[in-house]
């Protein structure tokens, strides 16, 4: 076993906490001091609850997760704090959320609030009154957004387990970024109540774990389902070319590639169309639905790049809105006909590697550009249709950072997923899901 | 002022919002990056696509509401 608590699974712990080998009260101060040891240069856990935490484990009722630490992204209401979106303000007042009450009856112990993008406006997290939050394979690189602090804490082993939320990729991209599980659920499958973007038909709420085994237990907790696994048949993969498998960075289309075959599936190439709207679908969609939230006020305590960027967008005309709809129907209608001819859907969940925190472009075949836009590219598909997607390591970058693949499949289909998610795990040796980045490396060495 | 500041400018007055020279200029980047797409998007032909009626994100698209025209 590992010397520190931490260094095992989310699993692992909560099997050591039921059969006794682990004393939770002895892996909570554990966790305390590995946040405390490990997470100044990647300021991921931004809100700590010592007291709550030690409240939650004396009244933790046996269950999957009793006694075992998890983290919250900073959109969620808990009895003793209001979510802030990543604002200075709060998003809303203190409460019991849907997903605080599912942890709480798990017998989870949530040790804090992550680091969130400013109103989860972005995907890469350098943008936040939390300030930025670092990626555990290289602080000086972004975590990603919005889930950027959930992705880091798990990535950097402060947390097993943390909760995102994905309106446009927010979970699967950071996931990608910080080379961990994370899974977008089909819309409405984890109940949204006191969840900050709760009005959006954009956004789902996810598990971020460092593997699929573990993200299947977070997601069954979270979600109050069971999450069965198949018969392990091999899985025909529909592959989109255009637009979602061009102007990639080389190593990482190479390594998506790879694992693809690494799997031994089918692949079936598939036209979608619509595609080469979904990027602007998915932004005219989130904004559209995310402006009628900005409060009077709001505005002026906004960072001044979002508050521009809302200005800007309060000049979105009614034909885009109308159009946005009119493709968000033509890819649900599109993508319901190809699950005829394949099982999941796969391309690269993000189109290059983590962006310097200091200037958060990406080296593209097409030139140096934002993050943002190829990142919604790559994950606005699955908000737009409502799709489950997860995002899985499958290799890591000559820069040293993670790469990922991102696989979605029919609605309701999570199942699949994990399934597909821990195939291709054991495909590459499981390699790139139990690769640790230097700074936990070190510390576990010692 | 060409034509992109004098909409932004006008837009927001009417709307009642003061614009700050930074502000305009935060925003001509993001027209560069993201208006190939906003406008190919505007002008995309989508005859015989229609918006879906109540649509449940969770769920495929119900096989009895129309596609549209076709």
């Amino acid at each position: 076993m590992s010397a520190h608590p931490q260094d095992l699974s989310l699993r692992e712990q909560a099997a050591a906490v039921a059969s006794g080998t682990l004393d939770a009260a002895e892996l909570l101060e554990a966790t305390f001091a590995r946040i405390d040891e490990r997470d100044g240069e990647l300021n991921s856990v931004v809100v700590r609850f010592p007291e709550e935490a030690a409240r939650m484990l004396a009244d933790a009722p046996p269950g999957p997760l009793n006694g075992v630490p998890v983290a919250v992204k900073d959109m969620f209401r808990l009895p003793w704090y209001g979510p802030r979106d990543g604002a200075p303000g709060q998003a809303a007042p203190p409460g019991e959320s849907a997903v605080y009450r599912r942890l709480r009856d798990a017998g989870a112990v949530i040790v804090g609030v992550t680091q969130c993008h400013f109103w989860g406006a972005g995907s890469t997290g350098h943008v936040s009154a939390w300030g930025p939050c670092g990626n555990p394979w290289n602080p000086a690189h972004c975590a990603g957004g919005s889930s950027g602090g959930s992705a880091a804490a798990v990535g950097a082993r402060l947390v097993a387990a943390a909760v995102g939320t994905d309106g446009g990729g927010s979970v699967r991209l950071p996931a990608a970024y910080c080379g961990v599980t994370g899974l977008k659920a089909t819309f409405g499958a984890i109940d949204v109540e006191g969840y900050t973007h709760g009005y959006s038909d954009m956004g789902a709420i996810g598990p971020m774990c460092r593997d699929a085994a573990d993200a299947r237990l977070f997601g069954e907790v979270l979600s109050g389902r069971t999450y069965t696994r198949g018969d392990g048949r091999p899985l025909r993969v529909g592959v989109v070319r255009d637009p979602c498998w061009t102007n990639l960075d080389p190593e990482i289309e190479r390594a998506c590639d790879s694992a693809l075959d690494a799997a031994g599936w089918e692949r079936v190439e598939l036209s979608i169309a619509g595609a080469e709207h979904q990027q602007a679908a998915a932004l005219v969609c989130l904004t559209i639905q995310s402006l009628p939230m900005v409060r009077p006020g709001d505005l002026e305590e906004a960072d001044p790049i979002l508050r521009a960027l809302t200005k800007f967008e309060l000049l979105m005309t009614p034909v885009i809105v109308h159009q946005a709809a009119r493709i968000r129907s033509l890819l649900r209608r599109e993508v319901a006909a190809a699950f005829g001819s394949c099982d999941v859907l796969a391309w690269p969940t993000v189109p290059a590697p983590a962006p310097p925190i200091e200037n958060p472009t990406v080296e593209l075949p097409s030139g140096r550009a934002p993050a943002d836009p190829g990142n919604l590219r790559q994950t606005g598909f699955g908000n737009l249709t409502g799709l489950p997607g997860i995002s899985v390591p499958v290799g890591t970058h000559t820069s040293g950072l993670p790469m990922a693949l991102q696989l979605q499949a029919p609605w309701g289909e999570e199942a699949r997923l994990f399934d597909a998610a821990e195939h291709l795990e054991d495909s590459t040796a499981r390699e790139f899901v139990d690769a640790a980045p230097s700074l936990a490396a070190q510390s576990s060495r010692s | 002022m060409d034509a992109f500041e004098q909409h932004v400018r006008a837009g927001l007055a009417y709307l009642g919002h003061d614009v700050d020279e930074t502000e305009i200029a935060i925003m001509r980047v993001a027209d560069g990056v993201y208006g190939p797409q906003l406008r190919a998007l505007v002008d995309a032909d989508l005859t015989g696509v229609w918006p879906e009626p109540e649509m449940d994100a969770g769920r495929a698209p119900s096989s009895r509401f129309p596609a549209g025209l076709e």
